[in-house]
């Protein structure tokens, strides 16, 4: 089944070339040109991930990312024409799970795409972290019988980190084995996406106990 | 002195010294600090003078009137002293025959006249005495009063009244009072005694009560006129203050507006022309903030409009990115004219991508609006990533390309993605400049400053050339030929990220020897980089590389 991709851009050039790129890669593209219609557009298209231009008519990329993320955990790319703005942040705090800095190239962006589509491999089937239960293969976790829902990026996240108990991860070590970049990124990602991941699993996410800081170095699962 | 004694002099002398110049120097940080101090010690020394001559003259025209005074008296009281007594022995002689005892009796008599006749305050001393070389029948027996100051009497004296028989002669004497000198006149005259031949009147008169009077003139002089200096020293302080106080009210406003606070404005009280200064200084204030406002607007709009062409170049950038690269990637399939214009299309697309990403950070330098976003680094390893991450280039230009790192070691507060972005600029540089002949990356550190030089032996610069290197677009030989390709604001961009951190780069360049760039970090916010760990001479000075590296050869 190819997998199918909402691409939110009011450029109608940019849409349709990404659109090209996109089908070329063996993707399907669906378009929307403003924020309000993206919304209308996910709920009939179902897509598998949503490209999203955070400069939009109507409703901009912020807030319609916002909307999406409280209704379900579908990867989005933030599309974004400033790569060291508060854009590319609040973009990552309202649920966007990566960003790509315009002008970009289509191999970039495939592989982008990439990452947030593949299918997560594991040995493991059942991990225990603090008093979570995480299920790999129905990709769930629950503390006792209440099941906390997390974006696949969240539980990818979650996942890496209780693999390996007590082994504390670099900041570049989670960029690499959770987004998929094998070169310097943002490391705001991983900031923001702890703190998102953490106010969802934690008691108190002010004084996290499953997933810790260890200053100067990165995270760990497991207490300190 | 015994030596011990000597040490201890010497330290008192020495400490007494250094009050002194400690002194000094307050007094003359006061006079140079304080326009109140200069303002009241002014006039306080300049009453003092006036006080000092007036006071002068006054004493000097008081003390002589009332030496006239007391001189005219006394000669009045003395002349008529002689008469008496002088009618006392010639009414005696005309009546009997003198003898010796009745003389004696005379001479009583006479001295109580005299005595009754003279009324100085003072008290009065007298002294008869028989003129010398006279042959007379009798002599009277010398008389003199308890206490008579005999050695005031001087042989001028003397020799006056004997001269001038039946005048006064007067002289102003020094009288011993228990130790103390106190001034008195001495006045002699003649008695010419019937029988007895002629003899001397000495009067002694003491003259302390007129002293007295102008002891307590002078002391009330001297009182009125330190009261004065006090007076003049309060009302000039107040009157100075006045003044000093809305003045010093200004530098004070002036400060806060200098420190950014705009708004500040002096108040305006009255119409004066403390008033009209204040006025002055506020419509000037209105001005500059005016000015700044519209400046900071002015920014707020360069700001808006580099940000937002940066969105607008962006998007199509990115769909004519796109196209280029799926017709780039599909160019062998195109006929041979066509696949090499993909080709191309597809290399400028990028060196435009570069070029536009340079002149907006270029342009965010501009409006200010670049922030640092600081996290803890170790310079030395961060130069070895760099050079590592060149090796692959430089190997492919035969550049060797050395690492030595005795300094910067230790953890410091940087935006590591700029100080990247510098070393990548230097060492790229030198790579595609080095001529195939090594390079040479130095980390050194001082206590204050951390530096990273890059040194290449190649083509170089001549100085005038070295001195540009930072400017904009400017490119040292236009028909040089690029392997790395550079949009001409490197430099620029670096100088730009080395001066955010409050560093400084500095090159030494000569043609031939090949250039030194040295980037310059402070290890503290607060510290300085005027100097750096690794000095670079003046561009017409030569130099054989950093320390650490000549030491190694």
């Amino acid at each position: 089944m190819t997998p199918r991709i909402l691409v939110v851009d009011d450029d109608q050039a940019l849409a349709e070339m990404i659109g090209i790129v996109l089908r070329s890669e063996g993707f399907e593209p669906e378009f929307s040109a403003d924020g309000t219609d993206a919304i209308d557009a996910f709920h009939s298209t179902k897509p598998d991930l949503v490209l999203l231009d955070v400069m939009l008519p109507g409703i901009d990329g912020i807030e319609v990312c916002k909307r999406l993320r409280a209704e379900s955990g579908t990867p989005i790319i933030m599309l974004t024409a400033k790569g060291d703005t508060a854009d590319v942040v609040a973009g990552l705090e309202n649920g966007a799970d990566d960003y790509v800095v315009k002008p970009f190239n289509p191999k970039e962006l495939v592989a982008r795409i990439r990452t947030r589509l593949r299918p997560t491999a594991s040995d493991a089937s059942v991990l225990h972290v603090g008093d979570l239960t995480v299920d790999v293969p129905g990709h769930e976790v629950r503390r006792g019988d209440a099941v906390i829902a997390l974006t696949p990026l969240e539980f990818d996240l979650l996942r890496a980190l209780a693999e390996k108990p007590n082994q504390v991860f670099t900041r570049e070590m989670l960029l690499e084995q959770v987004w998929g970049y094998h070169y310097k990124a943002d490391t705001r990602l991983v900031n923001v996406h702890v703190q998102r991941l953490r106010a969802k699993i934690e008691h108190d996410p002010d004084n996290p106990k499953i997933v810790t800081t260890v200053r100067g170095v990165g995270y760990r699962a497991g207490g300190a | 002195m015994p030596p011990r004694a000597q040490g201890t002099f010497g330290r008192v002398r020495r400490r007494l010294r250094r009050w002194v110049r400690r002194g000094w120097r307050a007094v003359a940080y006061l006079w140079q600090r304080s326009l109140m101090f200069r303002s009241v010690a002014i006039s306080v020394a300049t009453t003092g003078l006036a006080v000092a001559i007036i006071g002068t003259a006054v004493m000097i025209s008081i003390s002589n009137n009332v030496y006239a005074q007391r001189r005219d008296q006394i000669e009045a009281e003395s002349a008529r002293a002689t008469i008496v007594a002088q009618g006392i022995f010639d009414a005696a002689t005309a009546t009997e025959d003198n003898n010796q005892s009745e003389l004696e009796t005379l001479q009583t008599e006479a001295q109580q006249a005299i005595l009754s006749n003279t009324t100085s305050p003072g008290g009065t001393d007298i002294a008869i005495e028989r003129s010398p070389d006279q042959s007379a029948p009798q002599t009277l027996q010398t008389i003199v009063s308890p206490g008579f100051p005999d050695e005031v009497i001087t042989d001028e004296l003397r020799q006056a009244v004997q001269r001038d028989t039946g005048k006064l002669s007067l002289q102003p004497v020094r009288l011993d009072d228990g130790g103390r000198k106190e001034p008195g006149l001495a006045v002699g005259s003649t008695l010419q005694i019937p029988n007895a031949g002629q003899y001397e009147l000495y009067l002694v008169y003491e003259l302390s009560d007129a002293q007295q009077t102008l002891d307590f003139v002078s002391q009330t002089l001297s009182i009125g006129g330190v009261g004065l200096m006090v007076l003049i020293a309060l009302v000039t302080s107040l009157v100075v203050r006045l003044v000093v106080v809305p003045i010093r009210g200004a530098a004070e406003t002036s400060r806060k507006i200098a420190a950014g606070r705009l708004d500040e404005r002096i108040p305006v009280r009255g119409h004066d022309d403390i008033a009209t200064l204040a006025r002055s200084f506020n419509g000037m204030a209105d001005a500059v903030s005016r000015q700044i406002t519209q400046l900071a607007e002015l920014s707020r709009v360069q700001q808006r409009f580099v940000s937002d062409v940066s969105h607008e170049l962006r998007t199509p950038l990115t769909t004519i990115r796109l196209a280029g690269d799926v017709l780039y990637d599909s160019r062998h399939a195109f006929e041979p004219a066509v696949g090499r214009s993909a080709e191309l299309l597809h290399a400028q697309i990028e060196r435009f991508e570069l070029l536009l990403a340079d002149l907006l950070e270029i342009s965010r330098y501009d409006a200010q609006a670049v922030q640092l976003d600081t996290e803890p680094v170790v310079p030395a390893s961060l130069a070895a990533d760099i050079v590592d991450e060149f090796r692959p280039l430089a190997e492919r230009a035969g550049v060797d390309l050395q690492l030595v790192t005795p300094g910067g070691h230790t953890t410091m507060q940087l935006d590591a993605k700029r100080i990247r972005r510098i070393l990548r600029n230097l060492v790229g540089n030198a790579v595609e400049h080095g001529e195939a002949k090594p390079v040479q990356v130095v980390v050194d550190s001082d206590a204050r400053t951390v530096a990273i030089a890059v040194r290449d032996h190649g083509v170089g610069m001549p100085p005038e050339d070295a001195a540009r290197v930072f400017d904009r677009f400017w490119r040292a030989d236009p028909s040089r030929k690029r392997t790395i390709g550079g949009t001409g604001l490197g430099l620029a961009i670096s100088l730009g990220d080395a001066n955010l951190h409050g560093g400084r780069i500095d090159v030494w360049s000569r043609p031939g020897e090949g250039s030194t760039f040295v980037l310059t970090l402070p290890r503290t916010e607060q510290a300085q980089t005027a100097t750096s760990a690794i000095p670079l001479p003046e561009l017409d000075e030569p130099y054989d590389g950093p320390r650490a590296v000549r030491e190694d050869s």
